[in-house]
This record gives C-alpha cells, structure tokens and sequence, in this order.
C-alpha cells in the first residue's frame, strides 16, 4: 500500500502536470506564458467559491471554472495577438500578478487571510483528470489541429497564407490552457483544503514553465516527466540537507546543458518506433 | 556520433528520474527509539530562522539522549525542511507521520504552512503545534490537533497598541504591509487598522494602503507617500528580514517616526538597520531576557548557533528558537507524564494521549514562564511588549494571553 506522503506528493505531481500542460499548449503556438499561475487561482477561488459557498458538486465546479477561466484566457489572449516572445511573457506576467493582487484585496474571498472549507480529494480524482487531459492533449497532437498550431508556431505568417486562421489558433490556444490551469488550481484548492493569493505568484508560473521545458517542450508527455522531476528530485537529495536546491539547480542545469531540448522529444519517440519496428 | 551521445544522456536523464521516482533510503526506526518529528524552513525566504530552528532541535536531542533518553528510549528528532512551502509541508507531515512514525511534530513555522499543514494534522491525527504561525485563528479552524506554541497576533496587539500610543503620544500612524506574506497582509490589512481604531488612532492611508512584496529592495516611493502624510508613527508589518527595507529606507529619507509592528518585527538584526528608530513589537521571548531558565537556553544555543554555517556570526536565539525548545520539552514532558511506550503498536494510542496531555497543559514550566493552551489550541503565555532601543531590545509591559480571570500566567 503506498505511503501517505508519496501519494501527497503523486498529487503534487499531477497538479503540477496539469500546470505544465497549460503552457505546453500555449507554447505549441510559439507563445510563452508566464502568467498561468493566475488562471490556475481563478480556477481555485471560483472552483472553492463554488463547491463551499454554493453547494456545487466539485465535478461540475471544475467545469465551470474551467469554462470561465478559458472565456478569460480567450480575452487575455486578444492583447496577446500584438505581442510576442519577452513583450508577451512580461505581459503574461503582468496578468499573474493582477489576478493574485485582486485576490489579495478580494475581501468576499478572505483577501489576504485565504478561503478554506473545501473537501479533501483523493490522489485517485486528482490523477483521473491529470490522466484524462493528458490524454486529450496527445489525441490532440495526432490531429488537424495540432499540425495547425505548429504551422503557426513555425511560421505565422505562412501558415496565414496557406489560408489558416491564425488568430482564432492562438487565442484558442489560450482558452484552452487557461482551461487546463484553472482544472489544476480547482484541485490544488481542494487537496490543500485552504488557498491564499500567495498560492498562485510568479513562482508558481515559473514551476510550470520549467517543468515543460525540463520534460521537453515538443511532446505532451514532456510534462509529465518534467512534473516528476521537479517534485520527486527535491524530496529525493534531503540526505544533502541545505545544499539539496543548490544541487537541485545543478542538476536541472546540467540536464539541460545535454538536453536543450528536454529530456522527452520527437526525435526520441522515433528512436524507439524505429527500434520496435526493426 | 552526437546523436549517439545525446541519447545516452536521455537515458542517464530518464535513469534520474527512475531514481528520482524511487523509494528512498530514509533510516528506519530503531528500537527502543522516541521519535518526534519537526518541519522548519531550512530554505526559502525564512531561512535564518529554519536553520536557527534545526540547530536548537540538535541541541535539545543531544541534552536528551545525554541524560540517558526518554524513559530509557533514544530521543531522534526527524527534522525536515519545507522551503518555506506550505505544499511541502503537508508532504513533510504526511512522511513524518506516516513513513517515520513520529509520535508529534514541531512546526511547521509559518502560518501559509499551517494552514494547510495543520488539516492533514486532523486527517492523521498527530500532534502538530507551530512554533511561529500567530495569524489568528489557524489552529482553532483544526482542531482537535492543532495547536500552536504562540499567541495570535490579535491579542498581542491589544497590549501593544496602547502601550505604542501612550508612550510616543501616538495620535496618527501610516501603515505599510508585506502583502505576499499572509500574517503580515492580515496584521497590516485587518488587525492594525482595528486596533488604531479601538485606540483612537487615525490611519491617514485608511483608504490607500501602502504594500509591498517580499522581496522588493526598492521602498523608497511607498516611503516618500507615507512621509508626505507626516504621520505620528508608522505601523510595519512584515517579517523583519523585509521590515528591514523598510526601516532603513525611512532613516535615509529622514523619517524618524517610531515603528509598532507584530512578532515577526522581533530580531537582533532589524534594531541595527536604524538604531535611532524607536521599535515597538511583541514577544514570548528575546534573548537578553533574565532569569535561569531562559539565561542557561541562551548561554548553551548561542555559542552553536554562531558556529554554525550560513548563520550570521552575531545571531543570537530568537523566539521562535525559544518556541520550538519549548514544544518539543513539552512533547518529551508529555511522553514521560502519560506512558507513551513508542512502540509502532501503541501508535496511535501514543499520539491521543499527546494530544490529551496538550489539551489539558497549564503551568508547564517555559522559558518565558508558565504555559498552558486555550480551546483554540493557542498557547496560554506571558508575553512582554519589547522596545528596541540603541540596538537592544527592553521589556517595558508584561503581559499575559489568558482570558481574565484564568490561571494561566
């Protein structure tokens, strides 16, 4: 039967994933955002209200503050349309910070005490929709739209020309990650059992980026492995003591020095298809 | 060639991360062997205080086991640190409870943490008593086995405030707060601007609050805005390694206004930002406090604390040092009081009877004086109102966290 502490940290592992794969879409786009933290809190806060204040089964939460977070994310992703590369990370950023400053002042949500009451849920749920979106991402990436997203990615500007829809591609991209975030803050929210708007800084987006970017940021799966990384490697040097997050750091620098392009990527999977196929 | 390579170093990384997924080699219980368990922040933005925190666990473990144990059992203290994040807490308590068989732990140290420590706490139920979190009302949401070796900050400043008032003709204050940091957004957002009230204090920026993140160097345009209102005083609330920006950026912009703030003012450090700023906070305990018990704690944790790396060479102990010996003497008074066997049999039996024993404490001896827990698992406690003058801080008011007309104190 396994341990308490390793299925709390299964679940930190699956809501992290669940992060990852919020940027790895937008990233899918060639967009990078460092502002995912904020979809995730408001899909904590709305999922929290929801489920505490309104009686809603948390199931049905979570679609509704993914809907609302997604209808969020298409209108953040309109601005997002004129900007680019650093421009459209700060401005990501920005709205980061935003929604975990109105949280803050948000008196109805508890401000700066947090929100609590929530019901604890197994790692089994947390891991059910981990899985179920992990799943529709990589049935994604064998599909039409995908190819449409990397075509934009690419090259913008001939993927217009061959007649795609750029823009509804890149901010569709962004409803559906702010989506996919705010399914990870409603289950943060509800394992934890109490948020802050501490819970949801920049910190929090950075975790996401590195762990799509540690995994690989080509393959839906690279998030997963990114995840575990990130969660288990920490929990697994504490015989180092205070030196853990300097080696930690060392080596995710090194993993990244013999990996740029993360440790899972195309070019391995066809390794092994090419492997089982001989 | 270069492919060749990077794929053997994909495997290498995929063969860390199988490491990573493993089981890991954590020492098991002995026997005949006590083992408590303590979660401080050795990382992260309050790592001072973890590190302070771990050094005044091993002290404690070794005064032990050199008198000869618990009841003839080893004492071991399983200390772990959460990096000063609450998610790594409750995984912290869920292995010390769970994996190491802990009968209790200290910790964890801030009330983020707590907050979402302490219902794990109730879920396996351990004993889990914080040695820092003062934000009100977290322990009492956890009950029955939460508990917290402080007192809320709310209560503190019932004494501090007109104490503050009284002593600098205090009519009007400026309050500025760390707003990543929940007990000081909540001392700073809710509780001060209560307490000026009830004092008939007017807050000049009552409907412009002053705030600034943890970390932030620069302070200097929320400074110029509070000295432009020219107020009586000034209220910071903010862990004192971030108060610490803030005071000093007063002092160079002239303002010399004295400071009332919460426990997480209290500190050696913050009094030599700007000696000639009078500080006025709260506290159970500071280090040049007299008597033979909190005397003979100073004398054998600061020497260790001063050789110990990544320590500054003039740190002395603090409260929180202060705290945790005192949660952890309890935890050992509690084991020899109640019979606790510390076999993995008698598990949980142990941990109800620690539990018990905690709430039903009074007049256990601590550092700063008798102890005793409320209903809402707060610690029942003398606290002084400290002012930091010439760079030492002075106890002017002695105070008390009990209900008036109970025993404790």
């Amino acid at each position: 039967m396994m341990s308490t502490y390793y299925a709390g940290l299964l679940a930190d592992v699956g809501i992290l994933l669940l992060g990852a794969l919020s940027v790895y879409i937008i990233l899918a786009t060639g967009q990078l955002s460092l502002g995912n933290a904020g979809f995730m809190g408001i899909g904590a806060y709305l999922t929290s209200y929801l489920t505490v204040t309104m009686g809603v089964p948390l199931t049905l939460a979570l679609v509704i503050a993914a809907a609302a977070s997604g209808a969020i994310g298409v209108i953040i992703g309109f601005p997002a349309l004129r900007l680019r590369g650093i421009y459209l990370a700060m401005a990501t950023l920005g709205f980061g910070e935003m929604v975990r400053s109105f949280f803050l002042n948000f008196d109805a949500m508890g401000g700066a005490g947090g929100f609590h009451g929530m019901r604890h849920v197994s790692l089994g749920y947390i891991w059910t929709w981990a899985a179920a979106i992990l799943l529709l991402v990589a049935i994604l990436e064998h599909s039409q739209i995908w190819l449409e997203l990397r075509a934009v990615r690419d090259d913008e500007t001939a993927a217009a020309l061959v007649g795609l829809d750029t823009t509804t591609i890149k901010v569709g991209a962004f409803g559906f990650a702010a989506a996919v975030a705010a399914i990870a803050g409603g289950l943060f929210a509800h394992h934890h059992v109490y948020i802050e708007p501490g819970n949801f800084s920049f910190e929090r987006s950075i975790d996401f980026v590195l762990a799509v970017i540690l995994g690989g940021s080509t393959v839906g799966a690279g998030a997963l492995v990114g995840a575990l990384l990130l969660v288990m490697l920490p929990e697994h040097l504490r015989f180092l003591a205070d030196w853990r997050f300097a080696v930690f750091g060392g080596l995710l620098i090194a993993m990244l020095l013999v990996r740029r392009q993360g440790i899972l990527d195309r070019s391995l999977f066809r390794f092994f298809e090419f492997r089982r196929s001989a | 060639m270069k492919s060749g390579l990077s794929r053997a170093l994909c495997v290498a990384g995929l063969g860390a991360l199988l490491i990573a997924t493993a089981g890991p080699g954590f020492a098991q219980q002995a026997d005949r062997e006590i083992v408590l368990g303590a979660i401080v922040p050795s990382s992260g933005p309050f790592a001072e205080w973890g590190r302070a925190n771990t050094v005044t666990l091993q002290m404690i473990e070794k005064q032990i086991n050199g008198g000869g144990g618990i009841n003839g059992a080893k004492l071991r203290i399983a200390i772990l640190d959460d990096a000063t994040k609450p998610a790594q807490a409750t995984n912290n308590l869920r292995k010390l409870a769970g994996d190491d068989k802990a009968l209790a732990v200290a910790g964890p140290l801030t009330s983020s943490a707590a907050e979402v420590t302490f219902p794990v706490a109730n879920e396996m139920k351990i004993v889990a008593t914080s040695q820092a979190s003062s934000k009100p009302g977290v322990a009492k949401l956890n009950r029955p086995w939460a508990f917290r070796n402080t007192i809320d900050e709310g209560v503190l400043g019932r004494t501090t405030v007109p104490y503050y008032k009284k002593s600098f003709n205090i009519k009007s204050v400026a309050i500025i707060f760390d707003a990543k940091d929940a007990t000081a957004a909540t001392v700073g957002s809710r509780i001060m601007p209560a307490l000026m009230k009830e004092n008939d204090i007017e807050v000049l920026n009552a409907s412009d609050p002053l705030s600034f993140n943890t970390g932030d160097l620069d302070v200097s345009a929320q400074v110029t805005k509070m000295k432009a209102l020219n107020p009586d005083g000034v209220v910071v609330s903010a862990d004192y390694s971030q108060a610490v920006t803030v005071i000093r950026e007063m002092k160079r912009q002239g303002m010399i206004k004295p400071v009332v703030g919460s426990t997480q003012l209290i500190s050696s450090a913050i009094l030599k930002a700007a000696p000639e700023i009078p500080i006025v906070a709260p506290a159970t305990f500071y280090a040049t406090m007299k008597g033979d018990k909190p005397e003979k704690f100073v004398n054998e944790l600061q020497p260790l604390l001063r050789k110990t790396s990544g320590l500054p060479p003039e740190i002395e102990p603090s409260m929180y040092d202060a705290n945790i010996y005192e949660i952890v003497s309890i935890y050992i008074d509690a084991i020899k009081a109640t019979g606790v066997t510390g076999k993995p049999e008698d598990l949980e039996t142990d941990r109800a009877k620690i539990r018990d024993y905690m709430a039903k404490l009074a007049g256990f001896p601590g550092l700063g004086g008798p102890i005793g827990f409320n209903d809402d698992g707060d610690a029942i406690k003398a606290f002084y109102i400290l002012q930091g003058e010439s760079g030492a801080w002075q106890s002017k008011v002695r105070g008390c966290s009990a209900a008036p007309g109970h025993p404790g104190c």
